[in-house]
């Protein structure tokens, strides 16, 4: 086995539990180990509250591990993460700079993108001004729009997304099945079962902080669902 | 990926001052108008209520108050800066000190353009240009590299306890005060006067004031005194936010 893109050995993050003087910690992450090769398609997944967001912001080098450790390749690892750094008082065009800036791209990269951020997001002249005169939906059209721009060596993903109308959806999902799709190297954690068997080959379970299972997809599906019968209330 | 920063930097500096002229009713006007109303205040206090300005009053409260402003906003702005962005400390893995850098960056553009006109208003008062002004470069590098040091610290510890704000308000007003912004330090009475020579700010302020009034060089060694203190406070800032970066994300909101 070559050297894995990312690999987490009995990881643990702890959060600050409050701002106020004796305020202790909470442990997020308890103890989670995977590995992460190229051309994986991993799905993360668990209850609410086992730690898969935490577990991606661990990944995309936000937080650092207070125990356990991390081994990262020299490879950019990236959250997908709709309207970030948004101003509300700058044009589209400026915060589409502005976010494709902070996820990671050259000023002339995504200069060179304006063109077709403008015409993926259907904004036409109101490209050119301020987003506080926008609808939400086209506030999401931006973001996606921009969103899509950024391509990282791994894309981190929480909750596959589809935003706008009906047909702004379509062409969403299938801005998504592109970058998610086979020779890609992506995390992906969501509640929805059919995504996961859908977009990725491996899957890790997380509970209560711990990764339980690490293996391929009907592998651990077969094993989530035995013990999620054995919690079920008779 | 340093050149990504700089970029990153650079264009966050724009969209701040483009957006916070954009937030208000008069939005450039109040770069000038705010420190002008403050100056004002102080004018009306000291000379105009208590007599206590002198003949050259108003040039060197102008002074005073503009180097004093950009100075106290390096270090509240930049201070705060972390604190104000947390949410995308949680979201995006970038070196912390970019969202103090900015902040400083964007007064300092603001800076540019109240001394401008302050220079105006000199010239018209009488006090005309002179070949003392390059001392104005090593000065104001002084300046910024001690509201930069002063702001790493403060940013660095304002995550982890915002009420330090609160304090730190005062203190900079008391700063002030001591520091020879608003009156002459003359009328301190000479057995203090010994620790008005530690304070770099007052140091700055007479300098700024021999440059533009009197056409005098700085003294030399007393900024070379304070350009000391403040590259150690921004080595000792630097340091001090890599230091506790790792905790900043894991910080409750």
């Amino acid at each position: 086995m070559g050297e894995a893109l990312v690999e987490l050995e009995h990881v643990g993050i702890a959060f600050s539990s409050g701002r106020n003087i004796g305020g202790g910690r909470f442990w997020a992450l308890e103890d989670v180990s995977l590995r992460l090769d190229q051309g994986d398609r991993l799905g993360v997944i668990g209850r609410n509250g086992a730690g898969k967001s935490t577990l991606l912001r661990v990944i995309a080098g936000i937080l650092s591990p207070d125990r356990g450790r991390i081994r990262r390749a020299r490879v950019s690892c990236q959250l997908l993460a709709l309207a970030l750094g948004f101003v509300p008082h700058l044009s589209g065009r400026d915060n589409a700079i502005l976010s494709g800036l902070l996820l990671g791209l050259r000023r002339r990269e995504i200069t060179a993108r304006l063109p077709a951020i403008r015409e993926f997001s259907e904004l036409g002249a109101f490209f050119e001004e301020p987003i506080a005169t926008y609808s939400a939906g086209m506030n999401m059209r931006l973001a996606f729009s921009v969103a899509m721009q950024a391509e990282p060596d791994v894309l981190l993903i929480d909750e596959v997304l589809s935003v706008g109308d009906a047909a702004f959806q379509e062409k969403s999902r299938a801005a998504m099945r592109e970058r998610t799709g086979e020779g890609r190297t992506i995390v992906l954690v969501s509640h929805d079962e059919e995504q996961i068997r859908d977009r990725c080959n491996r899957v890790v379970w997380i509970e209560h902080g711990r990764s339980v299972l690490e293996g391929s997809r009907d592998e651990v599906f077969a094993a989530y669902h035995r013990h999620s019968a054995m919690e079920a209330p008779r | 990926m340093r050149l990504h920063l700089v970029e990153l930097i650079l264009f966050n500096t724009y969209a701040e001052l483009r957006a916070e002229a954009a937030r208000s009713y008069l939005g450039l006007v109040w770069w000038v108008l705010e420190p002008a109303m403050m100056m004002g205040a102080f004018w009306l206090v000291f000379d105009v209520i208590l007599h206590t300005g002198g003949p050259d009053y108003v040039p060197f409260l102008l002074i005073g108050i503009t180097v004093w402003q950009w100075m106290k906003s390096c270090i509240t702005h930049g201070g705060y800066a972390i604190w104000g962005n947390l949410g995308m400390v949680r979201q995006v893995p970038l070196p912390p000190l970019v969202f103090p850098l900015v902040a400083m960056l964007s007064d300092t553009v603001k800076f540019a353009f109240i001394f401008a006109l302050l220079l105006v208003i000199l010239w018209s008062m009488g006090y005309p240009p002179n070949a003392a002004y390059w001392g104005l470069v090593p000065l104001f590098a002084s300046v910024f590299l001690a509201g930069a040091g002063a702001g790493f610290i403060v940013a660095a510890l304002v995550p982890l306890v915002p009420d330090l704000r609160f304090v730190i308000e005062q203190v900079l007003t008391v700063v002030m005060f001591l520091s020879g912004v608003v009156f002459p330090l003359t009328q301190v009475p000479d057995r203090l006067r010994w620790m008005m020579d530690f304070n770099p700010v007052a140091v700055v302020m007479a300098d700024a004031r021999g440059i533009l009034m009197h056409a005098q060089l700085p003294n030399w060694v007393g900024l070379y005194k304070v350009a000391l203190i403040s590259i150690s406070a921004c080595i000792a800032g630097v340091l001090f936010v890599r230091h506790l970066a790792p905790r900043f994300p894991k910080l409750a909101s």
